[in-house]
């Protein structure tokens, strides 16, 4: 048999790779539809946390910061219930990073509030001294892209069954719904915040990238 | 230098030397044999690019655990592992099983002094983001540690209202006594309900008395909350209070405080910090 492998590169690295992947293989494959559910209390991310979402991606936080809690006590202590992979359901793509210039976001929601995200966005140092996370001034003044956010959540919504507008799930609506929505969700996150700009941005019915990143940030839970 | 008279020196030249001669015959007798011999035996049928390879009986020893190494992999692929089912969460909660018992024996009757510590370790990783790592609340970001729990806050809640600990009673009203009076009922709070010690204008306390039926309405005669209904301010400024706003969270006027009920923290450690912070108190 291994002769006929050595003569046959092609079956000889698919059974490399077999010996390799096998660990992965027993314990991955046979659980993997359940596992890949999502997690119940799992809900896909509203527009305005979409919006956010996009900011996210964009600004690249995801180079610094992972999104995925091991199940390790030391990690557990500090950001809280390791990570399940049912919880990514709705992540298109899942932002697990792969490095952890800063600390792990995967549940910063229950333990950071809006305040103090503006603080820390507007000047990381003026909180945690000595930090050397970039600051993030122009979320204040770039307008959250809604739109965007809105296509997203339409396209996957038709197109990979994602549960809008289903009993117990963020409503999704037309576009000019949505838009409503957003400006709702974003109401009580503008009112917890300080800066004017943000405020008269909101007033005219102007959502700032600050406050969609915000609602995601505190969507992370 | 005397280096050979220390044995570890000795002993290292010494093999040095060994391998030395060692290498020198074997390479000759290796460079001898290509020289001079010519290699016999039977040929295995193939020609891989010019290059041959001689029928070479393996030796048994080492034939025998080559086969004994594959019905192991075999048994371990096909039943050890899978079935053994070793599981990364299963790891996960012995680990913090073996942890847990650990702590509990290890602080099982912590001193003040240790209680301090870890209050203060817990203070600098969970609270210094927002309260500084000095407690002072970073310019007015969240509450400043060193005025929170005395006497002049209690003032302050009672001209200032207070809000966002989610108690059923809501929200604590603003503006229900003047500042004068506010400053009584003050010293009343605590020297006699909290029993924080001697108040700094022990000479009020008797008319704060006169006006605590005021705050009794809410939290009690004896202030501790009405079984639930509002917080148990005999407790104002102590580390069990401070446990209390980790239970709660609170939304106030200066920003959001998020509760601590996630797990990230055990009671201990509450109280810990609690304590931390009440060290904090000017
Ligand atoms: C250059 C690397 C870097 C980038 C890029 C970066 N961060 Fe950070 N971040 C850090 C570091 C380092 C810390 C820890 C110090 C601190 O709290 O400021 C941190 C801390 C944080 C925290 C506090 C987490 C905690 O548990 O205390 C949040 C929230 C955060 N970052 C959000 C973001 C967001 C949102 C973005 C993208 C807009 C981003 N970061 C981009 C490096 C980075
Ligand atoms: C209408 C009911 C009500 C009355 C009357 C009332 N309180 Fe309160 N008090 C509350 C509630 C509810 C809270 C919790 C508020 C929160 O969510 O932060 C509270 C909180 C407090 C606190 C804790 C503040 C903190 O920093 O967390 C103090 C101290 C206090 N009250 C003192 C008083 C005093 C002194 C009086 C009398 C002048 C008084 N209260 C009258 C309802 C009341
Ligand atoms: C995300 C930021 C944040 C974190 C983390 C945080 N706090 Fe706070 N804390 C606040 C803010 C903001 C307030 C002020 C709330 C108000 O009165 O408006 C506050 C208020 C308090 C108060 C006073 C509550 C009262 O009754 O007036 C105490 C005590 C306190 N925090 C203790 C802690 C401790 C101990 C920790 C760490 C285990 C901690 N906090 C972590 C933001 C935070």
């Amino acid at each position: 048999m291994f002769h006929w492998l050595e003569k046959n590169p092609f079956f000889f690295a698919v059974a490399v790779f077999v010996v390799i992947a096998y660990a992965g293989i027993v314990t991955i494959l046979p659980d993997f539809m359940n596992s890949a559910r999502p997690v119940v209390g799992t809900k896909p991310y509203t527009v305005l946390q979409l919006a956010g979402r996009h900011a996210y991606i964009k600004d690249s936080c995801n180079a610094c910061h992972s999104q995925l809690i091991r199940p390790f006590k030391s990690e557990t202590d500090r950001y809280g219930m390791y990570s399940l992979s049912g919880e990514y359901a709705y992540d298109r793509p899942f932002l697990w990073g792969s490095k952890r210039t800063g600390p792990d976001l995967m549940r910063v929601g229950n333990y950071r509030t809006t305040d103090w995200h503006e603080n820390h966005m507007l000047d990381p140092i003026s909180v945690v001294p000595g930090s050397i996370m970039p600051k993030y001034t122009h979320m204040f003044s770039n307008p959250a892209n809604i739109e965007t956010a809105y296509a997203e959540a339409f396209t996957i919504k038709k197109v990979f069954n994602v549960p809008y507008d289903k009993a117990d799930m963020p409503k999704l609506g037309t576009y000019e719904e949505a838009t409503k929505m957003a400006l709702a969700e974003a109401k009580p996150i503008v009112e917890d915040m300080k800066s004017p700009e943000v405020k008269a941005a909101f007033a005219r019915g102007e959502i700032k990238e600050i406050v969609a990143i915000i609602a995601y940030l505190n969507s992370l839970k | 230098m005397n280096w050979l008279n220390d044995n570890v020196n000795l002993l290292g030249l010494l093999g040095a030397a060994a391998i030395i001669i060692i290498t020198v015959f074997v390479v000759g007798k290796y460079i001898k044999q290509i020289k001079n011999e010519k290699s016999t035996g039977e040929l295995v049928g193939e020609d891989w690019d010019g290059i041959g390879e001689y029928k070479n009986p393996l030796p048994i020893g080492w034939s025998l655990s080559f086969i004994g190494t594959m019905v192991w992999v075999l048994w371990y692929f096909l039943i050890g592992y899978p079935l053994g089912g070793y599981s990364q969460i299963g790891e996960y909660n012995e680990e913090v099983a073996a942890y847990n018992t650990k702590f509990e024996s290890k602080w099982a009757n912590p001193d003040e002094q240790t209680l301090l510590g870890m209050g203060e370790g817990v203070f600098l990783v969970q609270c210094a983001p927002c309260h500084g790592v000095t407690g002072d609340g970073i310019n007015g970001k969240a509450a400043d540690m060193s005025r929170w729990g005395t006497e002049l806050a209690i003032v302050d809640t009672i001209v200032k209202g207070s809000k966002g600990m989610g108690y059923p009673l809501g929200d604590m009203p603003a503006g229900m006594l003047d500042k004068e009076s506010a400053t009584a009922v003050a010293a009343y709070v605590f020297e006699k309900i909290a029993k924080a010690g001697k108040s700094k204008n022990s000479d009020l306390v008797a008319t704060g008395e006169a006006l605590w039926p005021t705050c009794a309405a809410c939290h009690g005669q004896d202030g501790k909350g009405m079984s639930g209904s509002s917080p148990n301010i005999s407790n104002y400024g102590k580390p069990e209070f401070v446990v209390d706003v980790l239970n709660h969270g609170k939304k106030g006027d200066i920003g959001t405080m998020p509760s601590f009920n996630d797990g990230r923290l055990t009671d201990i450690q509450k109280l810990a910090v609690g304590k931390y912070v009440n060290s904090l108190i000017e």
